[in-house]
């Protein structure tokens, strides 16, 4: 005979318990209802599986230091607000998106996965669609990211909403943190005892070029805050700086 | 079911280290359209020519045993690398050339530091990397990316879609038949010297070199050029009509350059420079 625990019991039991431990009355039911039983099994065979995949996919911050830049540059974000069918925040972070620069250009031990690049690649394609200068791909080291706890779902409730810079903080922020990785470079490189090669001559000389074009961009757009051509060069000169500092930092890891 | 060829790793005999280069070969047997990697992690040349047998024959040197030539073959794909061995080399003793010989229709992607990329007459996508290197083609086909920092492009006779991206890097497109075109430099030069395919779309920036598009009378496309502070050369003013296909193009305070259209308007053409020159001419 079934006990006083009815089917309906089991499931809110387990909405504010978790699958282990159910009280006793609750187990006592699941021993005498099949249909329960199952509902049981695949709740667990949901948490195994979702143990098997990474809890926290966060595309490097290098994506969204490129992709806020463009959208700053397409006017795509505003003063006030952000279009929400650009996911221009990571939902996972909603930490201010530079933080996470620095950490790139010294480890990007951060991952690629599914969503991250399929929010990236919608991003890109609604930022195209009336781009300019192109929006160019952002090669990264697909380097899954650590789990944590396993317990957890992988989903996370979102965080509450953060005021948004304006595009000129935007840029301004970009330049700003482009320059403080480009002295910890050089602070690298002046403690460096290595012998430097043809190639590092030839990546100093266009980290130069590149520093006096943002200068003349920036103090253009200082001047002109509205101008979109100019803004989408600063934009793409600071994607470019980007990648160039963290070749020249994967370089001296790698090869000197 | 495609055979597995198997699977093979070739590492190159330890040399000498302050020996005279040494030459190395290697054959690889395919069966349908290939696909080769080359990373270079130290400067040197790669020369890619095709043939019409199903064989991807690899040549080259290495300068000294600090670096070794290693490579995989797994079924159709060919993966070549140099590595270092003795961290203390010097910049001329990491240097590898290359030459390949592969099929006619074979998927490239290439990676070195300094030294020629060189890929000649074969259809298939690539991808070509190089920091100071140049990169020419000639008589490929296919979906082209190419990455330089400082590295110029020179592609003639190319088809297909092609994708350039560079700091200091200028980029020149021969008698090209390119579809999708999609060029950005920040100093460098372009120059475009050819026809325009009816439907293709083409982008040309410049941050502060020169644009310059040399069309025939014949070609047929929509031009849209910009820039923010720098020049425009249109010499072929004569030739641009209003542009009349219905889109509206709003002037810009902050911009100056011009709309119009040769021909029918066909394809699409975008020029834009922050600081260079923009200069339109024709070819005839």
């Amino acid at each position: 005979m079934p006990s006083p625990v009815q089917c309906h019991d089991v499931l809110e039991a387990i909405e504010v318990h978790g699958l282990s431990p159910l009280p006793e009355t609750v187990r006592e039911h699941l021993s005498d209802c099949p249909e329960c039983q199952g509902i049981v099994a695949d709740f667990e065979c949901i948490l195994s599986t979702a143990h098997q995949l990474p809890a926290e996919v966060e595309p490097p911050a290098r994506v969204w230091l490129s992709l806020r830049a463009q959208l700053v540059a397409e006017g795509v974000i505003r003063e006030d607000a952000i279009p929400a069918s650009i996911p221009v925040e990571n939902p996972a972070a909603h930490a201010s998106w530079w933080h996470g620069f620095s950490a790139l250009l010294h480890g990007r031990a951060v991952a690629i996965a599914s969503v991250g690049v399929l929010l990236f690649a919608a991003a890109v394609f609604e930022v195209r669609h009336n781009s300019v200068l192109p929006v160019h791909p952002v090669t990264t080291s697909p380097v899954v990211a650590e789990k944590s706890n396993p317990t957890q779902f992988p989903i996370q409730p979102p965080a509450p909403a953060q005021p948004q810079p304006t595009a000129a903080q935007v840029l301004r922020d970009s330049g700003a943190t482009l320059r403080t990785q480009e002295r910890e470079l050089h602070t690298a490189q002046t403690a460096g005892t290595l012998p430097t090669s043809p190639v590092d001559d030839s990546l100093q000389q266009d980290l130069v070029t590149l520093d006096a074009f943002i200068a003349d961009c920036e103090q253009h757009v200082q001047a002109n805050p509205e101008d979109q051509l100019a803004r989408q060069y600063l934009a793409a000169a600071y994607q470019q700086k980007a990648q160039l500092l963290a070749e020249m930092l994967d370089r001296g890891r790698s090869v000197n | 079911m495609l055979p597995v060829l198997g699977v093979g790793v070739l590492l190159w005999p330890a040399l000498p280290a302050n020996a005279a280069p040494r030459h190395f070969e290697k054959h690889f047997t395919v069966q349908g359209k290939p696909v080769v990697v080359i990373q270079n992690i130290g400067n040197g040349r790669i020369e890619v020519k095709s043939w019409r047998n199903a064989e991807v024959v690899l040549t080259g040197t290495q300068a000294s045993s600090k670096i070794s030539v290693d490579s995989e073959q797994v079924g159709d794909r060919i993966d070549v690398s140099s590595n270092l061995i003795d961290p203390t080399a010097q910049p001329t003793e990491m240097e590898a050339n290359f030459q390949l010989t592969v099929p006619e229709e074979t998927e490239l992607q290439l990676k070195t530091q300094t030294g020629l990329i060189y890929v000649e007459q074969v259809i298939g996508d690539m991808t070509l990397e190089s920091v100071a290197g140049d990169v020419h083609l000639k008589a490929v086909n296919g979906y082209i990316i190419v990455t330089t920092k400082s590295g110029t492009l020179v592609c003639t006779s190319c088809a297909g879609k092609l994708n350039f991206n560079s700091i200091s890097g200028s980029a020149q497109l021969l008698q090209p038949a390119l579809s999708n075109v999609n060029l950005f430099t920040t100093s460098g030069n372009i120059l475009f010297d050819g026809d325009f395919v009816r439907t293709g779309l083409y982008t040309m920036n410049s941050g502060k070199g020169v644009v310059e598009v040399r069309f025939s009378s014949n070609d047929s496309f929509d031009l849209n050029a910009r820039t923010a502070t720098g020049t425009v050369d249109n010499q072929a003013a004569d030739f641009i009509k209003p542009d009349s296909h219905g889109i509206k193009h709003l002037a810009n305070k902050y911009t100056k350059g011009f709309f119009g259209t040769i021909g029918q308007g066909l394809a699409k053409v975008e020029l834009s420079s922050y600081s260079g020159t923009i200069r339109l001419l024709r070819r005839d």
